[in-house]
């Protein structure tokens, strides 16, 4: 992967927290160095790229750092070393203005606990980033008035935030992050303050925007079920580290460390695994009957699965291209691997 | 042994074991005081500094030479300004834009209006009623010459607050220089910088109002601080992401956020503003102060009593009124409301101010009331006090006698018998038992400048005095809170009677009790110990009313009675909280001492009176020192003890 | 000659006339201060309406009686009227040493002050008013802080009355305690009088109390010039303060030094004002006993003395 087709991407990113001289920090700094000298490190030589229109999702408990990478990425807060990159540009290196700028019209973000301002409107606040970058009052309400009713709002243009529910306040939210039409869109845990009927309704209601909108994403969740149920990648970061970073099913179905697999472990596979990713290649053996779409997860052609006569069941890629999937392994993934004491 | 075991850390144990060393130092200077040498009773002539000269020669300096007077001067005319323009609107002064007076029916309309729009009914007939009080007690003109300087004043004190608050947020060097000069603004009696604010603003309307922004500015500061901090992070990131410049975060996003501290910090300023009502007015602020020194010089004291509860008045509605609107959230309209149903009160206060005007226009009573139309209280409360007076005569003669013989004379020839070196070795175990060497420097560099001012006799009797009336209100104020805090219901008349004792001016009390005890130490103990009651009533209540609910029904469940739950419950969670209005009654007593000087007293007080006749700049600021400092060093000890008492019980929780 | 004497005598006219351009009164208000006093607010009422009839502008501002004379130095107050010799001597003496004050006119009044009692107290010691029956009943005025000798109660200590000197030169049988305000000897005298207690007590004339309450002053020694400084003056020949006070102090009226130029008719006016006791008396009776409001107290006493008034301002 190139800088050039990634949107959004960071270098040996560090985030050292403590006193005075930082120490040398590279791939072999390790905790204990740190620790000597009274630093924590909050992100630790972490490096990912994410592509126009990809939705990447960093996955962590609380501590591993997720928050703090997302606002090195947003440059909230500086890295203490390593380099973001946007669009080709130097995060780091921009001036106050120039970061400005960019934030105006390039990104948008949700927070947890919503960022609300207490004293505007709904409509108030969708507008604030328009009036900030000195957008006329007409084209800015007109705007955040179509944000609201885009979200599901329409009618509580006049209301104040404390004057909404949880889940509507977080539509507020997800409405002023969108309002100047940014290219990367930043969540970090939007929907974890939320109680959990509000949540599954919230990613629902985020999948249908996503596929309207169309943005480069970075969502942050300790919540790893969320994380499969969105994500095109998903990065798993352990005290600031990522330890893997790669495709739901990759990760369900090849965890690189343990502690991922842990992670892993009690999902249900069905609903994470595509039929393409057990398809092999024919080499020679016959295709027979219909084919299987490959994006379908083995959840959604379970019956089939299980009713099907045949061993080895056609799959067709998204290119037309054509392979086999073992109908053993997949029963596998779906009930569970034969046990030996079960089976007797 | 024993006590090592108990005590969470070793430093804790040296702590402890250094201050009793110097507690007992302390207690053998004392008792051999007789074979201690001269130099150790009471600092040598050669060793006390001349703090006063120096600070003259400053003063002289920053007068004559460094041209300071005209960039003051320039500032106060701006003042005077916005004065003489409320001025003009509320008591028809002569000056631009020459359209006042209001009628008083129109400005009546006024408040209600506003109390309807911050708080409902009730608080609407209260600040109609207010003012309907003035106007018919025949107190407008006092009243609006009272408000048209607290109007000008208040609004500067909080602009002011608002900029210092905020450089003291942004750069921690401004929060480090500001927080000494906040205390010292706070804690120095008002006599004190008389003579300084005379030279450099002149007198008059202009010279009160700066007194009132000088005594009022601190607490805004520190909430606007407070407030600023408070704002959630995540506020500000998202103003950040929202693309605004520090500009626009600042004015858009931290200063609204931070909305309800500082409508608490307004709320401070306008009752601090009240406070100085009286105070000002030795410097030329005009008014109900004015007027009410005038009376009391002339022993009308139910005229004077008139004024004071307007004042009292004035202070509940405007404390009221801020405190709504600190509350306030706002509400949304009903999409497609009426210009009529968006804008009630504007309406409502259009149509009541014509009203008003219309009434004005028929009949001169409803412009302003004149003093030959007014009502007065003042005869049957004279009646009231007198009856009063000669009831408790014969108790108040025979406390008089009591406290005089076997208190007061005894316990202020103890203090002046005390070793200068005594008591400054004891002040430094006491900061040390409470905060380690750092404590005890801290107490040191307060006790031994009043050591070398050559001002110590002096000092130590307003220790004496301090120290008799916070013990009395200890007696009084602890017993009530208890009873109060009882019921909600009784604790919520309670504080509103401690508001009332608080805003009261505290110059009324002082007739009344020479009447009773006569010009001596009794009737300042009398007159301080009213005023020093007040916050540890206050605190008593809020102290055992905060104690978390859980823990009540836990020790209930445990089998608590209710002794048991005042004594090994409610109490010790309430120490921090009693320590807290024990140095509010400290400062408050202090504060009243000096003001006891009016009914003659042999203290520092009384020393700066004397240096304000002589218009001594230094004399007056370095009493005042003195007595700043003996101020800070309380509110040092108790304040590092009730964070050490929260600290443990929230290690214990 | 004549021409020349002509000529002189236009330019002088011509000076002079300019002279009486720039004579011409200031359009600024005059400041007059006011205290917590009723005769020094009506008195500062009547010549500011007196001042008001010339056509001038007048404004009243509430200052501490101490603190006035900072500000009459500075020309932020323009002038004040009751410069008591017992009270305020000092601060003006002060403020005179470091300029920008003058001494414009003494009134015609006299002021007294010393030990003095209410009649009530006669009937308990029925020697007074002379010093040593006093001494003799000193037992009568004893309080519990002062133990078994009399009370004697003297005004604020910083008005420099030499009470404590006096005791001890007289050898007599007090302690003096002092009040930290005027108004706290008003409550005094105000709660002995409930009770018919014996009291005495620093006073002066001329002040509203001598309405209120009927009394009389100490006779002591007579003042001798000389008493407070030479032993030798006075009965007692060892010591010094061994007699009363002069019972003619003065009360001045004070002013800013720039008034005379700035408001030059004001000043003409004001160097001719002088009231006597009576007339003090009456303006302090007016507010006082018989409850009117200063301003108005002022217009009564000047429409009933327009003959004493209205030469002051020609």
């Amino acid at each position: 992967m190139t800088d050039t087709d990634s949107v959004i991407s960071c270098h040996n990113l560090w985030k050292v927290f403590g006193p005075g001289q930082m120490p040398e920090l590279n791939e072999r700094t390790t905790t204990q160095d740190l620790q000597a000298g009274g630093h924590i490190a909050a992100v630790r030589n972490v490096s990912l790229s994410i592509k126009r229109g990809e939705m990447l999702v960093v996955m962590g408990l609380s501590g591993s750092g997720k928050s703090t990478l997302v606002r090195c990425l947003a440059r909230l807060i500086d890295a203490t070393s390593g380099a973001v990159m946007v669009e080709g540009r130097d995060l780091g290196a921009m001036t106050e203005a120039q970061l400005i700028d960019l934030r105006r019209r390039k990104m948008g973000m949700v927070f947890q606990s919503f960022g609300l301002l207490p004293h505007r409107t709904a409509l108030e606040n969708v507008a604030f980033p328009l009036e900030m970058r000195g957008q006329d009052r007409a084209s800015r309400i007109a705007r955040a008035t179509e944000m609201l009713s885009l979200v599901g709002l329409k009618g509580r243009e006049g209301y104040f935030p404390r004057e909404l529910s949880g889940g509507q306040q977080q539509r507020v939210g997800i409405a002023r992050s969108l309002a100047v039409e940014p290219d990367i869109w930043f969540l970090d845990e939007p929907f974890s303050a939320l109680d959990p009927l509000i949540r599954r309704e919230m990613q629902d209601e985020f999948l249908r925007l996503k596929a309207m909108v169309a943005k480069t994403i970075v969502f942050i969740t300790h919540d790893f079920d969320e994380a499969i149920r969105l994500a095109d990648r998903i990065a798993i970061m352990k005290d600031g580290m990522v330890e893997q970073c790669d495709t739901p099913e990759r990760i369900v179905m090849a965890p690189a460390t343990p502690y991922v697999a842990k992670f892993t472990s009690a999902v249900d596979r069905s609903r994470v695994v595509r039929a393409g990713a057990l398809s092999r290649p024919v080499n020679g053996r016959s295709v027979e009957g219909d084919a299987l779409a490959a994006n379908a997860t083995l959840h959604q052609i379970a019956r089939i699965i299980a009713c099907d006569p045949r061993d080895f069941i056609p799959v067709r890629a998204a290119d037309g291209s054509v392979g086999l999937m073992d109908r053993a392994e997949a029963l596998d993934i779906l009930l569970g691997p034969d046990l030996p004491e079960t089976a007797a | 042994m024993t006590a090592a075991a108990l005590s969470p850390a070793p430093a804790s144990f040296d702590r402890r074991r250094t201050a009793q060393a110097l507690l007992l130092l302390a207690a053998l200077l004392a008792t051999g005081r007789n074979i201690l040498p001269e130099a150790l009773l009471r600092p040598p002539e050669a060793l006390v500094i001349p703090f006063a000269a120096w600070i003259n020669a400053a003063f002289a300096f920053a007068r004559d030479d460094l041209g300071l007077m005209a960039l003051t001067r320039a500032f106060s005319d701006l003042v005077e300004f916005g004065l003489d323009v409320t001025a003009n609107l509320l008591y028809g002064k002569a000056r631009w834009p020459r359209l006042g007076p209001i009628p008083w029916v129109v400005i009546a309309a006024t408040a209600a209006t506003l109390g309807h729009a911050l708080g409902g009914r009730r608080l609407a007939a209260f600040a109609g009623g207010t003012f309907v009080w003035i106007a018919v007690m025949g107190q407008w003109q006092w009243a609006m010459e009272t408000l048209s300087v607290i109007v000008v004043a208040a609004p500067l004190s909080v602009l002011l607050g608002l900029a210092l608050g905020t450089l003291a947020w942004r750069f921690s060097v401004a929060e480090r220089v500001l927080n000494p000069l906040l205390n010292i603004a706070q804690s120095l009696p008002h006599f004190a910088y008389m003579i300084p604010v005379v030279v450099f603003i002149g007198i008059g309307p202009k010279a009160g109002a700066i007194v009132t922004i000088i005594f009022s500015v601190p607490p805004m500061i520190r909430l606007t601080l407070l407030g600023l901090r408070a704002v959630p992070p995540e506020i500000i990131e998202s103003g950040k992401m929202s693309g605004a410049t520090r500009w626009q975060l600042m004015t858009r996003v931290r200063l609204p956020a931070a909305r309800t501290e500082i409508l608490i910090g307004v709320n401070q300023v306008i009752m601090q503003s009240l406070a100085m009502v009286v105070l000002a007015s030795f410097i030329g602020m005009p008014g109900l102060g004015q007027k009410l020194l005038q009376l009391l010089q002339a022993l009308k004291i139910g005229l004077s009593f008139e004024i004071g509860t307007t004042i009292v008045l004035l202070a509940i509605l405007l404390d009221r009124m801020s405190k709504a609107a600190a509350h306030r959230q706002p509400v949304h309209h009903a999409a497609g409301a009426t210009f009529r149903q968006r804008h009630p009160h504007l309406l409502a206060w259009l149509a009541l101010t014509a009203i008003g005007f219309a009434l004005s226009a028929l009949h001169p009573y409803f412009t302003e009331v004149e003093r030959k139309q007014a009502l007065s209280l003042a005869g049957p409360v004279d009646a009231g006090v007198d009856v009063l007076l000669t009831v408790v005569a014969p108790l108040a003669d025979w406390l008089r006698w009591f406290l005089i013989t076997w208190v007061l004379i005894p316990l202020r020839d103890a203090f002046l018998w005390l070793p200068a070196s005594a008591v400054l070795v004891f002040v430094a175990g006491i900061g040390w038992r409470v905060g380690g060497r750092r404590s005890a420097l801290v107490c040191l560099a307060f006790a031994l400048p009043i050591a070398l001012s050559g001002w110590w006799d002096r000092a130590m009797i307003t220790v004496y005095m301090v120290t008799v009336s916070v013990t009395l209100a200890l007696l009084i104020g602890l017993p009530l809170g208890l009873i109060a805090a009882a019921r909600p219901k009784r604790a919520a008349r309670m504080l509103l009677v401690c508001d009332t004792l608080q805003t009261f001016p505290s110059f009324i009390y002082l007739i009344p009790v020479i009447m009773l005890f006569g010009v001596n130490d009794v009737a300042v103990i009398a007159a301080v110990v009213v005023f020093a009651t007040v916050p540890i009533l206050r605190y008593t209540v809020e102290g055992l009313r905060s104690v978390p609910p859980e823990l009540v029904e836990a020790a209930l469940m445990s089998g608590a009675n209710p002794r048991q739950m005042l004594w090994q419950v409610k109490l010790p969670l309430a120490v921090p909280t009693l320590l807290v209005g024990a140095n509010q009654s400290i400062m408050f007593s202090l504060f009243m001492v000096i003001i006891a000087a009016f009914i003659g007293t042999q203290d520092l007080g009384q020393e700066m009176q004397r240096a304000l006749s002589s218009a001594d700049v230094g004399k007056g600021l370095v009493l005042g020192f003195a007595v700043a400092f003996i101020g800070l060093l309380a509110d040092h000890v108790l304040l590092t003890w009730s964070r050490n008492r929260v600290e443990s019980l929230g290690a214990r929780r | 000659m004549q021409r020349q004497t002509r000529l002189l005598l236009t330019a002088a006219s011509f000076a002079l006339g300019a002279g009486m351009a720039q004579a011409e009164d200031s359009t600024d208000p005059i400041t007059i201060p006011i205290h917590n006093w009723s005769s020094q607010i009506v008195m500062s009422n009547v010549v500011g309406q007196m001042f008001e009839s010339e056509g001038l502008a007048v404004e009243y501002v509430s200052t501490d009686s101490q603190a006035v004379y900072e500000a009459v130095r500075l020309g932020d107050a323009t002038l004040e009227l009751e410069v008591w010799e017992g009270a305020f001597g000092a601060s003006f003496r002060a403020a005179v040493e470091k300029g920008g004050i003058v001494d414009v006119a003494t009134h015609n009044a006299i002021t007294r002050e010393d030990w003095w009692y209410p009649s009530w107290t006669k009937e308990a010691c029925p020697g007074l008013p002379d010093w040593k029956a006093l001494n003799d009943c000193a037992a009568k005025f004893a309080t519990p802080e002062t133990g078994d000798k009399g009370r004697f109660l003297g005004g604020p200590v910083d008005w420099l009355k030499h009470d404590q000197e006096k005791v001890d030169a007289l050898g007599m049988n007090f302690v003096v305690v002092n009040a930290g305000s005027a108004a706290a000897l008003w409550a005094e005298i105000a709660a002995a009088e409930k009770t018919k207690t014996p009291i005495v007590v620093f006073n002066w004339t001329p002040n509203f109390a001598e309405a209120v309450w009927p009394g009389e002053f100490v006779e002591f020694p007579a003042w001798e010039e000389g008493c407070d400084k030479d032993p030798a003056v006075g009965p007692v020949p060892d010591k010094t303060y061994d007699c009363g006070n002069p019972a003619n102090g003065y009360l001045k009226i004070a002013a800013w030094d720039g008034m005379a130029e700035k408001w030059p008719k004001a000043y003409a006016t004001l160097q001719k004002v002088s009231f006597t006791n009576p007339q003090i008396a009456e303006m302090a009776k007016l507010v006082d006993v018989d409850g009117m409001e200063p301003e108005d107290a002022a217009a009564k006493w000047l429409a009933d003395n327009e003959a004493v008034w209205k030469t002051w301002v020609e």
